[in-house]
């Protein structure tokens, strides 16, 4: 049984599938791409400053989070895991915003109401749910948005996962599932997880599977778009499974070396989100050099910044953290917050 | 020998698998990578995939499907990646595992080992830094222990699996890389307590990461403190704590988790129970405050520091 | 010059040793070129410059295992550079070349702060703080004594060292407290003022603002005693403690009715006056001198007003009496004849009116007929707030009590 793989844009950089971008259009994603990368690589470069406590690369899944961040419409709410860096760029979130969770200043980081994009889930596959019920929230009021959540392949196993399956098709929630597959939880590999392919797993739910070339940010965009269109159609959830690989290590305190072969990654490599684009566009765009040159310079200021706003980061005052446990503060609350503040 | 607490476990798993063939280890990450805390190294290459597994990530079914393992004879040893990660596995821990024994009166055997790295003090980001113990010592049928140093951790790892019930096994993680000598023979029982170093004026008791925040304090002042290593948390073994507590008159309780409904609590008010005539003051508590774990920038000012646990010593003093 | 601090990479690690040096004194980095490589107990990691600018020192070796922490290299900005002299020995023009065309908008070194140290692990890299809200304590004797904490507490209230309490049993009690407080100091002290010696003081303070009058009387209560001898033995009056207080309790009682100005109460542009009686009965007690109050004592009959009264007064020598207890007073008796005292000028108590004083029965000489015979003979000594009363009706409320406990069976007339 094999669901096909959408493709349009070929490793090599040829087409090999229809689309309707314009030349604007495939420079905006090749924008998007440099800059995703240069976000996730300066992050991860704080962190071995010691400037960040933690950092979870999502090296290699631009393509997979651009082309379906950019499938958005404003109104469509966004439930992603920890890795979406690239989604929440698409969002318009500032990037720096990103790292006072992972450098220890704060849990979040943004109002999810101004950008409709929730904060990072850490418990693997709990955002699946929260988005079903949202999702069932709209339906309810009669509108006329979508959801999406993305999570991993290892999510796949989780019960909370498979319940929102469940919830999404009994109640036919317009939720799109976007799962990137990047073949590992951590050092556990796809097999364990799936005997099936990820897509293949919707239809035992009683819904839509679709499988694409994850590193394809123009097929990704596609697939997308079209599963978001179904949903606000009423139409019900689809399940993306988005094919890329997790070029980096699952966070900045894994070793890889450890579990996966480095040739693995070599293979890998020829298949980059990036690479496609940029060969495509030197061959049709006459003005694409100068164009890169300016999008490089956009990239070393992006990392300028996140180093400028991430070293600067305040720590917060523990006795400040007692009034956000509650919407009303308890007497035994403000006492503690006292005793925190008597010592200096 | 020296060894690490993180090295201990691992000769500890290496000697109870020797041991038993129906120990097994399940887990995400623990046989190829060896566990994201390295416990697990070097175990799935000596003793094969059908002992060391690499689960899907899915702490539910880790625990649901030990369960099965264990009616079938198996000697399960479940690796919860980290403390705030066992809430899915809540419901298999409390309703079926706890249970299993009293729902078949005394028929069925749970004798399964939940290894959580718990407590805070790394840096990580959030649901990293739990300690969640007082859930499960709070629920009947289940065993709670936590070893503070390599000794222990060497012996009561393999003392814990060789029991016959369900044991939650917390393993500071603050304090992994923390190295002592491994004796030759285990000094203690699996469940008591033992004093780590004597004193006159107050008793301090403590488990897991915070006994070494205590004997520092112990250190630092002038004071002469008891302090206890309780190692046992469900069931707790307090004569040796009355036993001080009615020479010094003073106890101060210190836990990572928070004040509300700590150990800290049933410790203060067993003492109480046991020792209210010998009592100058009421006992202290020094914990993690109400809150969610915090940002960890400011973890330190929320887990107990040597400093509080003096200033709680001077309070007790001054009844 | 900037120091790179050896950072936790990942999640708590302590240490990491140098494995491999990937630049060499002298060279030019850019931020985020890769410096070394170091080993963890968990992996090979491999760590990138937080700072532009050429090496100036290499801190630690290859093969050297540092704490986290630990400063592991030093890199000297662009301008620091060109005004310094100890460049490795390397080919100095071409250095100067790049330092020349290093880019200010990127290669700009980090501004002048603390090195880059990662959050969260080794708590001894953390300032201690202190505590500015509390008192540094003053050690207490560590003597092992056994005593509830109430006791304790009230040890600490009295100035008692429970230490030095002879105790009856194993545990020191509150009477041994007590006891150990009444013995005579043996030399020159002072004892702080509390509780009870505290309250009365500011009740005798306050009463003193109070224009009061003392009016006696000397009578024969012989008829009296024998009315209290009788019902002694009364089965009535089995659990009963009879006397002549009881006697002069329900005198009192009588009294007032005919003349309530006694125990009505000043409120300034008015006189408020009382439905019933609140008796209080002065009792002395090893905490002090306490007034518990029989509510309602004019409805009670004798056998109760005397179970009332024997209560209250038990409850008030075990020191457990309750602020309910002794409030609602209108009128009181106070027995000065157990302490072998004829009678005084009683005070009044606060937000009573009137106050009654029974000395010492006694036999004295006494006038009957034309005889002089041996009588039992007691004075009664009343004091009263003259703004409420005048001598005139005080008089009447005396002469009242004083004829029933002359003659008992005036009690039918009243």
């Amino acid at each position: 049984m094999g669901l096909p793989i959408a493709q349009v844009l070929a490793p090599d950089g040829r087409l090999v599938g229809e689309h309707d971008f314009t030349l604007d259009d495939l420079r905006g994603f090749h924008r998007d791409l440099v800059l995703a990368r240069r976000i996730d690589t300066e992050s991860f470069a704080l962190q071995r400053h010691g400037e960040l406590g933690l950092w979870p690369p999502m090296l290699g899944q631009e393509a997979a989070q651009i082309g379906s961040g950019r499938a958005l419409q404003p109104a469509d709410f966004v439930f992603p895991s920890y890795r979406e860096h690239a989604v929440s760029w698409c969002r318009g979130i500032d990037p720096a915003k990103l790292l006072g969770m992972f450098r220890g200043t704060s849990l979040g980081g943004w109002d999810p109401a101004e950008y409709n994009y929730a904060l990072p889930a850490i418990v693997i596959g709990a955002q699946t749910l929260h988005a079903v019920g949202y999702g069932i929230g709209t339906m309810l009021e009669g509108k006329s948005e979508a959801v999406v959540t993305y999570f991993g392949d290892g999510a796949t196993s989780q019960g909370d996962t498979n319940e929102a399956f469940v919830w999404a098709a009994s109640y036919n929630a317009p939720v799109v599932f976007f799962c990137q597959n990047n073949q590992y939880a951590i050092s556990v590999p796809l097999e364990r997880q799936t005997k099936v392919p990820i897509a293949q797993r919707a239809a035992g739910f009683g819904f839509e599977g679709v499988r694409v070339d994850g590193n394809d940010v123009l097929a990704v965009h596609q697939v997308t778009s079209q599963a978001l269109r179904k949903a606000r159609d009423g139409q019900g959830p689809t399940l993306i499974e988005a094919i890329t690989y997790r070029m980096g290590a699952h966070t900045t305190s894994d070793d890889p070396s450890r579990y996966r072969d480095r040739h693995e990654g070599d293979d890998w490599a020829a298949r980059d989100p990036l690479l496609r684009l940029r060969l495509h566009l030197s061959e049709i765009d006459s003005g694409f050099a100068d164009f890169d040159e300016a999008v490089q310079a956009e990239a070393e200021q992006l990392g300028e910044h996140l180093r400028e706003v991430c070293q600067n980061l305040p720590d917060p005052d523990l006795a400040d953290l007692f009034a956000h446990v509650y919407a009303e503060e308890p007497d035994e609350l403000i006492a503690q917050s006292q005793e925190v503040a008597s010592w200096s | 020998m020296e060894l690490s607490i993180a090295k201990a476990l691992n000769a500890g798993l290496r000697a109870a698998m020797e041991a038993d063939p129906k120990v097994v280890l399940l887990g995400e990450d623990i046989g190829r990578l060896g566990g994201v805390f390295r416990v697990t190294d070097g175990l799935q290459k000596d003793f094969g995939e059908h002992r060391v597994m690499d689960t899907p990530l899915a702490e539910s079914a880790l625990v649901g499907a030990s369960v099965g393992l264990t009616y079938r004879g198996f000697r399960p040893v479940v690796e919860i990646q980290f403390d705030g990660f066992v809430y899915p596995a809540y419901d298999q821990i409390v309703s079926q595992v706890a249970r299993l024994r009293a729902r078949s009166e005394g028929l069925v055997s749970v004798p399964m080992v939940i290894r959580i790295p718990f407590g805070g003090g790394i840096g990580a980001v959030e649901h990293h830094s739990e300690s969640p113990e007082a859930q499960f010592v709070m629920t009947a049928g289940l065993k709670v222990v936590s070893p503070s140093n390599a000794n222990d951790a060497y012996w009561m790892i393999q003392q814990a699996i060789a029991a016959d019930d369900p044991i939650v096994f917390l393993e500071p993680k603050q304090r992994y890389w923390d190295s002592a000598t491994i004796t030759d023979e285990p000094a203690l029982g699996l469940h008591e307590s033992r004093v780590v170093r004597a004193g006159d004026d107050v008793t301090v008791l403590a488990y897991g990461p915070t006994v070494k925040t205590c004997l520092q304090a112990a250190e630092e002042t002038e004071d002469s403190l008891e302090v206890i290593d309780l190692r046992t948390l469900s069931p707790l073994d307090l004569e040796p704590v009355y036993e001080s507590v009615r020479r010094t008159g003073r106890a101060v309780v210190v836990h990572e988790a928070a004040k509300t409904l700590g150990l800290g609590a049933e410790l203060a008010a067993r003492i109480t129970q046991e020792c209210f005539y010998s009592l100058e003051a009421p006992v202290q508590r020094v914990t993690g405050y109400d809150l969610p774990y915090p940002p960890c920038r400011v973890e330190h000012d929320h887990l107990p520091s040597v400093e509080r646990v003096l200033d709680a010593v001077d309070l007790a003093k001054e009844f | 010059m900037s120091e790179f601090r050896l950072p936790d990479v990942g999640e708590g690690l302590t240490e990491a040793e140098i494995v491999t040096w990937r630049v060499a004194v002298g060279d030019e980095v850019k931020i985020n070129d890769v410096l070394v490589d170091i080993e963890t107990a968990k992996s090979i990691v491999e760590l990138p410059s937080p700072y532009a600018g050429r090496v100036a020192e290499l801190l630690v070796s290859e093969g050297q295992t540092v704490a986290v922490g630990t400063a592991i290299v030093r890199i000297g900005s662009a301008s620091e550079d060109s005004a310094s002299e100890d460049s490795a020995g390397e080919d100095a023009s071409a250095e100067g070349a790049a330092l020349e065309s290093v880019k200010s908008v990127v290669e700009e070194p980090a501004p002048a702060k603390p090195p880059a140290v990662l959050v969260g692990y080794g708590p001894s890299e953390r300032k201690r703080r202190t505590r500015t809200g509390r008192t540094q304590s003053v050690s207490a004797s560590s003597v092992r004594v056994l005593a509830k904490p109430p006791v304790r507490k009230l040890a600490k209230d009295l100035g008692v060292d429970l230490a030095s309490v002879s105790a009856d049993g194993p545990v020191v009690t509150r009477t041994d407290v007590l006891r150990h407080r009444e013995q005579p100091p043996t030399a020159a002290t002072s004892r702080p003022v509390t509780g009870v010696r505290k309250a009365t003081a500011a009740a005798m303070t306050a009463s003193a603002l109070i224009p009061q009058v003392t009016e006696w009387v000397t009578i024969d209560v012989t008829e009296t005693m024998n009315l209290v001898d009788r019902l002694k033995v009364d089965r009535q009056f089995e659990s009963v403690k009879v006397s002549a207080t009881l006697i002069a309790a329900k005198a009192i009682c009588l009294a007032l009715a005919r003349t309530p100005d006694l125990h009505a109460r000043w409120a300034e542009d008015a006189i408020d006056f009382p439905q019933s009686v609140g008796l209080g009965i002065a009792a002395a007690t090893e905490r002090g001198l306490v007034v518990p109050v029989v509510p309602d004592a004019d409805r009670l009959s004798l056998v109760e007003l005397g179970r009332t009264i024997d209560e209250l007064v038990a409850t008030a020598r075990a020191g457990k009496l309750q602020p309910a207890q002794m409030s609602g007073g209108t009128f009181t008796l106070t027995n000065v004849g157990v302490f072998g005292i004829d009678g005084g000028t009683p005070i009044l108590p606060p937000g009573q009116s009137g106050i009654l004083a029974l000395g010492q029965v006694a036999k004295r000489p006494w006038v009957v007929g034309d005889d002089v015979v041996p009588r039992l003979v007691t004075t009664l000594a009343v004091s009263f707030d003259h703004r409420v009363a005048d001598g005139e009706q005080a008089s009447r409320f005396l002469r009242d009590v004083a004829d029933l406990l002359e003659d008992p069976a005036r009690a039918f007339t009243f």
